[in-house]
């Protein structure tokens, strides 16, 4: 025996609260998790598994999950989670897709980017859904039907979108260029040559916001259309390794994103960047969203992914630990491809994954201050 | 846009109208589109005369949720109006004489509710006939879903609370076929409809379960007094049956049986779960939907509430729990990835005819990839289904025809006395019942005997 090998008692309290801190103090460390299926639970199948990657995700204003899938091929699909619902509707599978980068939700429709192995990112549109009947008792869904828009620039992938602040319009990038969709009359305009390289953002005063060759973000106005090249300059950090990724408080329009090494930023369109805030835990940062109070939640690291925690208040960054749904399904999660705030203030990630599950994350309520 | 079809929906608008089901679908790699269940290939219908009696005299009657035959062994249906606020449920009865329906009343006159009293109204009867074969009374219970007469919806749990709005409960009337008079009536289950009845005529009980808390009560008929044993779940079963020993079955929320035995007074779970589809179901909302008894009392056959509902036969008097058959789907294969509209896959109206053969009606739609059925169909069919218990072989006998809307949903069945099929139908407005005559060869006199203690 290896005089390394300490003497370790078992029965000891102590041992076994080492013991319980790494089975289970290894995952969600704070608040609930739960992963739904992109189906109706005990009425449909689910999406299958190699189609079922989640990379993006919206909420309408009445507060539905809209997302897209990639994989062997791509669904666009919408979440509902509050009054008598429960379920996933896989809306389309869209044929000759296999990749959704975007989707967008207007004040009353939904526009959905999609690349595919050959030819240009697409963009499709339909409306949003409605509420249905509750599904505790009797349903019926019909698919409704897409607009296919077609290409944005042809052979170009979508890179990403994002709606505006009023919900008009959406902006978006593919590898070169900066196009921009009206959802009153969806045609897409193509306004300027830009290098789409990561995700885009809107700004604290409206501006769409993306990245700009290695150390810059340009800025689009989306109402005047005017695009300003590189309009901020982004901290010293490593931008050139992984895409840009954002969270956005909505109160306030803070910005928030992460450089290759996961050092958070703050942004603001007046203020321009913060010093760094901290450091996640592992890198790079995979996705994030704000919710109500100003925290911000993300999923970084690769292979088996952990969630962390930004508390400005703090100023601090938490591990939360691997991902993990014990109520229904019993599931541990490792990749996520986009987050977003849900109606709720609770954070909806997308599993980018096989067999992919919308994850609702209820943050541990906070104490009140003495 | 995306259309969620609801029971809301369903109601507002003419059965025609609602969705063409299967347009949207689209197949799966590797999957058979071959149908099952219910394949497309019309039968003549020469032998089996289908017949439509709209309720003329109830326009705002927009289903037939319960249709019995009655102690008196004529043809019992609820003219119901859900979808209208205020609406009020009539009681017909089919008059062989005049081969016309008699109109016997509206319920809110008799049970002193009336339909403008500002809360949910007495709109309709839910699989709550029962028949007392030694009285010659027909029992029945009402049921909600209606909103008060100046709301656009109602909901039970909302105004649950509400004294203004709140259902006033679950009437019981003892309907006397003999002089055609309620001879009494009383609140059976106060705030609550009643969903399903049964009759233990042997012991003088009523089984019902309420919607919406979907408890079991027991009402004594002597004393006149209720019972309530227990919650079931959150989803009301929608039949319940009786066996040898008195004891009560239905479903609960994840498909397993449920059973109320009076011997020891309480609510017991299976611990099996129900035949359902094993590729996208998991036993979840498979509760009864309908539950016909084998003449000779040994067994029931069951079909569940759910699309693709499944039918199985069900020997309660064997065993510590019953040995259950599963008999298949009753509809036909579709795309896993979507739901299929409650209202159009579907199936009900289950009882036994004078030949000793099942009937029942199955629905059947037109979809583009897993049944592709021909011009000579319509969208959706009602189609009556005729299952050999000695054989388990099913053979298509009709389809029902309705003069306007489609016909794909029966809600219960009946066999009269003179042994003729009545199916009531749901998805019309005015709403109405078939009547299938029978072959002369497959028909018997008080073919309705031993009758249904359940409705």
């Amino acid at each position: 025996m290896s005089e390394k090998k300490p003497k370790i008692d078992y029965n000891s309290p102590k041992v076994r609260a080492q013991i319980d801190e790494i089975v289970h103090g290894t995952f969600v460390k704070q608040g609930t998790m739960l992963a739904f299926p992109t189906g109706f639970p005990g009425a449909t199948i689910s999406i299958l598994p190699d189609e079922s990657h989640i990379t993006a995700l919206d909420v309408s204003p009445q507060g539905l999950v809209y997302g897209g899938t990639s994989g062997k091929r791509s669904h666009i699909i919408v979440g509902m989670f509050h009054g008598v619902t429960g379920m996933v509707f896989d809306m389309k599978a869209v044929e000759g897709a296999t990749h959704c980068p975007a989707v967008c939700c207007g004040k009353n429709k939904l526009l959905a980017c999609v690349n595919g192995p050959s030819g240009g990112g697409r963009i499709l549109t339909t409306g949003l859904h409605g509420l249905p009947f509750d599904l505790i008792q009797e349903w019926g869904f019909q698919r409704p039907a897409f607009d296919d828009l077609g290409e944005c620039a042809a052979g170009e992938p979508i890179v990403h979108a994002v709606a505006d602040a009023s919900r008009d319009r959406v902006v978006g990038a593919t590898t070169h260029h900066l196009f921009s969709v009206d959802f009153a009359s969806p045609k897409i305009r193509v306004v300027a040559e830009v290098s789409g390289s990561g995700r885009l953002a809107v700004g604290s005063k409206g501006g769409i916001l993306g990245p700009d060759g290695k150390g810059h973000l340009w800025r689009f106005d989306p109402q005047t259309q005017k695009l300003e090249r590189e309009a901020f300059k982004l901290p010293a950090g490593r931008w050139d390794k992984t895409p840009l990724v954002w969270a956005r408080a909505g109160q306030s329009g803070l910005l928030y994103t992460a450089d290759a090494g996961g050092q958070l930023f703050s942004f603001d369109e007046e203020r321009g960047f913060s010093a760094a805030l901290g450091k996640t835990l592992l890198a790079p940062v995979y996705c994030m969203a704000a919710t109500f109070d100003g925290r911000v939640f993300g999923s970084c690291g690769s292979g088996i992914a952990k969630m962390f925690c930004y508390d400005p208040g703090r100023r601090e960054v938490t591990n939360l630990g691997v991902a993990v749904s014990v109520f229904e399904r019993r599931r541990y999660g490792y990749v996520f491809g986009d987050a977003v705030t849900g109606r709720d203030g609770e954070i909806v990630f997308g599993e980018d994954d096989d067999g992919g599950h919308l994850w609702l994350y209820f943050p541990r309520i906070q104490a009140a201050s003495a | 846009m995306g259309k969620g079809i609801g029971r809301r929906e369903f109601f507002r608008s003419s059965g025609a109208s609602l969705l063409t089901a299967g347009a949207a679908l689209y197949p799966r790699d590797g999957v058979s589109a071959a149908a099952e269940g219910s394949p497309a290939k019309p039968q003549p219908s020469g032998d089996y005369k289908c017949k439509w009696y709209e309720f003329s005299e109830a326009k705002e009657s927009d289903s037939c949720w319960s249709l019995s035959v009655g102690p008196d062994g004529r043809i019992y249906a609820a003219a119901c109006a859900e979808g209208t606020p205020g609406g009020v449920v009539k009681v017909v009865r089919y008059n062989e004489a005049k081969d016309a329906l008699d109109y016997l009343f509206d319920i809110d006159k008799m049970v002193d509710d009336p339909g403008d009293s500002g809360r949910a109204s007495q709109c309709k009867i839910h699989y709550s006939f029962v028949p007392s074969m030694h009285d010659g009374i027909l029992y029945m219970a009402t049921h909600l879903s209606a909103a008060p007469i100046d709301q656009v919806a109602y909901s039970a749990w909302l105004s649950w609370h509400d004294e203004k709005r709140c259902f006033r409960g679950s009437a019981l009337l003892a309907f006397d076929t003999k002089t055609d008079q309620v001879k009494w009536w009383q609140t059976m289950i106060p705030k609550e409809g009643c969903r399903c009845l049964l009759h233990d005529e042997e012991r003088g009980l009523l089984y019902a379960i309420s919607d919406p808390r979907d408890h079991l009560h027991i009402f004594d008929l002597k004393r006149r007094t209720r019972r309530d044993v227990g919650r079931l779940g959150s989803i009301n079963s929608q039949a319940l049956f009786l066996d040898k020993k008195h004891r009560v079955w239905t479903t609960n929320d994840y498909g397993h049986l449920v059973r109320y035995d009076p011997e020891k007074d309480r609510l017991e779970v299976s611990p099996f779960v129900l035949p359902h589809n094993p590729e996208f179901q998991t036993g979840w909302h498979s509760v009864f939907y309908d539950v016909a008894p084998s003449p000779d009392g040994e067994c029931v056959y069951a079909a569940t509430w759910i699309a693709n509902s499944y039918m199985m036969r069900i020997w309660p008097n064997e065993g510590d729990w019953p040995r259950v058959e599963d008999l298949g789907p009753n509809t036909q294969k579709r795309d896993p990835t979507v739901s299929v509209d409650t209202f159009v896959d579907h199936c009900g109206g289950l009882t036994f005819a004078g030949d000793g053969q099942l009937y029942y009606v199955a629905s059947r739609w037109r979809d583009p990839v897993y049944n592709p059925m021909g011009p000579e169909h319509k969208e959706r069919e009602g189609v009556v289904w005729r299952l050999n218990p000695a054989t388990l072989e099913k053979e298509e006998v009709t389809c029902l025809v309705h003069p306007r809307e489609l016909a794909q949903y029966v809600s219960r069945g009946a066999v009269d006395h003179n042994g003729d099929l009545f199916f009531g139908h749901v998805g019309s407005r005015p709403s109405g019942i078939f009547k299938v005559e029978m072959p002369a060869d497959r028909k018997k006199e008080n073919a309705h005997l031993p009758i249904r203690m359940w409705g």
